[in-house]
């Protein structure tokens, strides 16, 4: 009967033993040395039987020890090693992640409850994570999260919950958690540490631990990544969604770097990109978890007729593309002192306080002029600026207008904005999701991507120059709304010069008026700050 | 000796007997429980319209006729009775909830609305959900039809009368053959 995963038997259980065989064998030999002292130390040379089963024993025990305590909470140690947390029921994107969850669930049959849990990190990755307990765990980054199209979303959950649902997750969570995760852990700390030069004892450990856990490769087969595509297709009956998908991942970073190199094998793709992993053969085949990407695509293209151009002429043409500004209609309107003023887009119309249903609007010279009322955008804009949701006032208070600042909602996650400057308050957690959904639409507002030039461009300067000068950048001026401590104020990142004030105790940060904006813009559209000769230091 | 085979014989029967009568059953309880699952999706559907038809009654004055559309197939999903009823229903109630999701694209302020793209959320999601539970049934049954149909299980599911269920068909419109467009432009 072929595997359908409707009812998925536990049939490869016999291979996480061969696992146990495997750290049985290393320890043993590890412990040889052991043996070798042991006999000289203590024992006369004829009698070498007592011994030996010591070894033997010893090693059983010190193997059963490793596999239990890395097999039995796996799950949990996995998660915290990359700082996964559960969706946020108040996130509009974590919530379709949730409701895609519970789909997939569906079609399964309700076999297996699988907890989804979310990265905090830009890259693009998914991976699925079983343990001994019976907890399975599909985990996503926020990046990949915000760049997915609903579709391939539910292709790549389908996908990691074939994994969970074949056992084959089972088995390569074992394995890469026998020693992966200690390896991972000390590799993150060789990083934190920063010695590059000298290599701490650690250092050198964990990247030993780490030659083990490429051993183990061998018992991952890579067709498993074959299986878990063709199940996915089947739950959603779309392969193209799936191939862009794996599209997208093939042309991202997937996470190289964060997601420690002892957990690759979990993942959807490799995040190390490697030249094995892209080729066929033998070779490939015993030593390499994932199967090339390319191929992978190919199949999945092929069941829809499809090749694999036409993914990627769209995909060029976002690399390449020049900054889009939608064409949205621009229009004028009368002031209470009888003067036109403009041209306003609709978002700005609807920031003028003088704005009324009975206020006179055109579209420019020479087309009609009529109510506010009588046009339909402007109409339902002003209505829902009166009938509006509730607003629901936040515990802080602006640190500018000490007015409280009211809860909005801002590319689907939750902000706390001040009705009176516009200024925006953005939690640590939320503001890496914002920043990974901001390349979802090329589009920003002329005056937004114009200002954020002019003004990069000028804290180039003044940065540089405070650089050469040593003069020290930084100048407490606002307090946290939360902890009332003085903020410290500094640029986003050293590529995208946009002054933000945050709080080092509680996280929070502080944009100015339109300055979240234009720092979306500038990651959107790469913009850098213009390369500029500096003249002599003052 | 004679006597030992054909007790062996016996018992062999007996256990093959019971395995196949057992997994017949529980095939078919799968089945039933994923015609449950159909259920509990249409009726969290017929729940969740009336909020959206609510938040977006006021921003969607000129389409009063698509609303009424949806207010009425609704009430007739939830009133019908029989299960061929049911299922126009429910295919009427598809069909003028996506009308609805198109003309909604067209309202920007909806768009912006927290409170109703909360619900076309949870509500595309119920349909995708309507759809898997579908697909789910239809492959279970294709299964539990085979299970029954082929010999030697024919033999104990004629005997102990296990009926084949119905498949779960789609919409008429999803049935209609695509039209294919066979000018050059593209």
């Amino acid at each position: 009967m072929p595997l359908t995963f409707i009812d998925i038997e536990r049939q490869k259980s016999w291979r996480i033993s061969i696992l146990f065989l495997f750290l049985l064998f290393i320890y043993l030999i590890a412990l040889a040395p052991l043996l070798g002292v042991f006999i000289h130390a203590y024992l006369p040379p004829r009698s070498s039987l007592p011994p030996l089963a010591a070894w033997g024993m010893l090693s059983l025990v010190a193997a059963g020890l490793h596999f239990g305590v890395s097999a039995y909470d796996t799950v949990n140690t996995v998660v915290r090693g990359l700082d996964a947390m559960p969706p946020d029921p108040e996130d509009a994107v974590h919530m379709m992640f949730m409701n895609i969850l519970q789909e997939v669930h569906i079609v399964t049959g309700n076999k297996r409850t699988m907890k989804g849990m979310v990265i905090p990190s830009f890259s693009l990755n998914a991976l699925a994570v079983a343990d001994l307990q019976g907890n399975a765990v599909i985990a996503i980054t926020e990046g990949l999260l915000s760049r997915l199209t609903r579709p391939q979303l539910e292709a790549v959950i389908a996908h990691e919950a074939h994994h969970i649902l074949s056992n084959d997750c089972l088995e390569t969570t074992i394995a890469a958690s026998l020693f992966g995760t200690c390896s991972s852990a000390m590799e993150k700390l060789g990083h934190a540490s920063g010695e590059r030069t000298v290599r701490s004892p650690m250092h050198i450990l964990g990247l030993s631990l780490l030659q083990l856990s490429f051993l183990l490769n061998m018992f991952v087969s890579r067709e498993r990544e074959y299986r878990a595509d063709a199940a996915s297709v089947r739950m959603t009956r779309n392969p193209i969604a799936l191939a862009e998908a794996l599209h997208l991942l093939s042309r991202s970073w997937r996470g190289a770097g964060f997601i420690g190199s002892g957990y690759e094998m979990l993942c959807i793709v490799n995040p190390q990109i490697t030249a094995l992993d892209e080729t066929d053969g033998f070779w490939a085949d015993v030593f390499s978890t994932h199967p090339p990407l390319a191929k992978r695509i190919d199949i999945l293209l092929s069941m829809a007729h499809r090749n694999i151009a036409e993914l990627e002429a769209p995909a060029e043409e976002t690399a390449h593309g020049e900054i889009r500004v939608p064409a949205s209609p621009l229009f004028y309107a009368m002031n209470p002192q009888q003067q036109w003023q403009g041209p306003f887009t609709l978002s700005e119309l609807a920031g003028l306080s003088w704005l009324s249903p009975l206020t006179w609007i055109t579209e420019g010279v020479g087309k009609l002029v009529h109510r506010a009322a009588q046009e339909p955008s402007v109409n339902a804009m002003i209505f829902a600026r009166y009938s509006g949701q509730k607003q629901i006032v936040s515990t802080f208070s602006c640190p500018t207008c000490s007015q409280p600042l009211v809860r909005e909602s801002y590319e689907g996650t939750q902000i706390h904005q001040c009705r009176f400057c516009s200024g925006i308050l953005v939690d640590s957690v939320k503001l890496p999701r914002i920043i990974a959904r901001t390349g979802k639409e090329r589009s920003c507002s002329e005056r937004i991507s114009s200002r954020a030039r002019s003004i990069i461009n000028l804290n180039q300067l003044g940065h540089a120059y405070r650089k050469r000068s040593d003069d020290s950048p930084v100048r407490n001026l606002q307090h946290c709304p939360h902890c009332h401590n003085p903020m410290s104020r500094g640029f986003y990142s050293q590529v995208y010069l946009i002054e933000v004030d945050s709080c080092s105790f509680c996280g929070l940060t502080w944009f100015d008026k339109d300055e979240l904006e234009m720092l979306q813009c500038l990651i959107r559209n790469r913009i850098t700050p213009d390369v500029v000769a500096l003249g002599p230091v003052r | 000796m004679i006597g030992w085979i054909i007790l062996g014989v016996c018992v062999l029967v007996l256990a093959w007997f019971i395995m196949t009568y057992n997994s017949l059953v529980s095939t078919r309880n799968d089945v039933q429980n994923a015609w449950k699952q159909i259920d509990v999706q249409l009726k969290r559907r017929h729940d969740l319209i009336p909020g959206l038809v609510q938040a977006v009654k006021g921003a969607l004055e000129f389409e009063q006729d698509t609303l009424e559309k949806v207010i009425s197939a609704r009430a007739k999903a939830v009133s019908a009775g029989t299960t061929a009823g049911k299922a126009e229903a429910e295919n009427m109630l598809t069909q003028s909830l996506g009308r609805l999701f198109a003309v909604m694209e067209n309202y920007p302020v909806l768009q912006s609305n927290q409170n109703v793209l909360k619900l076309q959320e949870e509500l595309t999601s119920t349909e995708n959900r309507l759809s898997f539970a579908r697909q789910l049934y239809n492959d279970l049954v294709a299964n539990y039809r085979t299970r029954i149909q082929i010999f030697p299980d024919n033999i104990i599911s004629g005997l102990f009368n296990f009926q084949a269920e119905d498949y779960f068909s789609a919409a008429d419109e999803d049935k209609a053959a695509p039209i294919v467009n066979l000018s050059l432009k593209r």
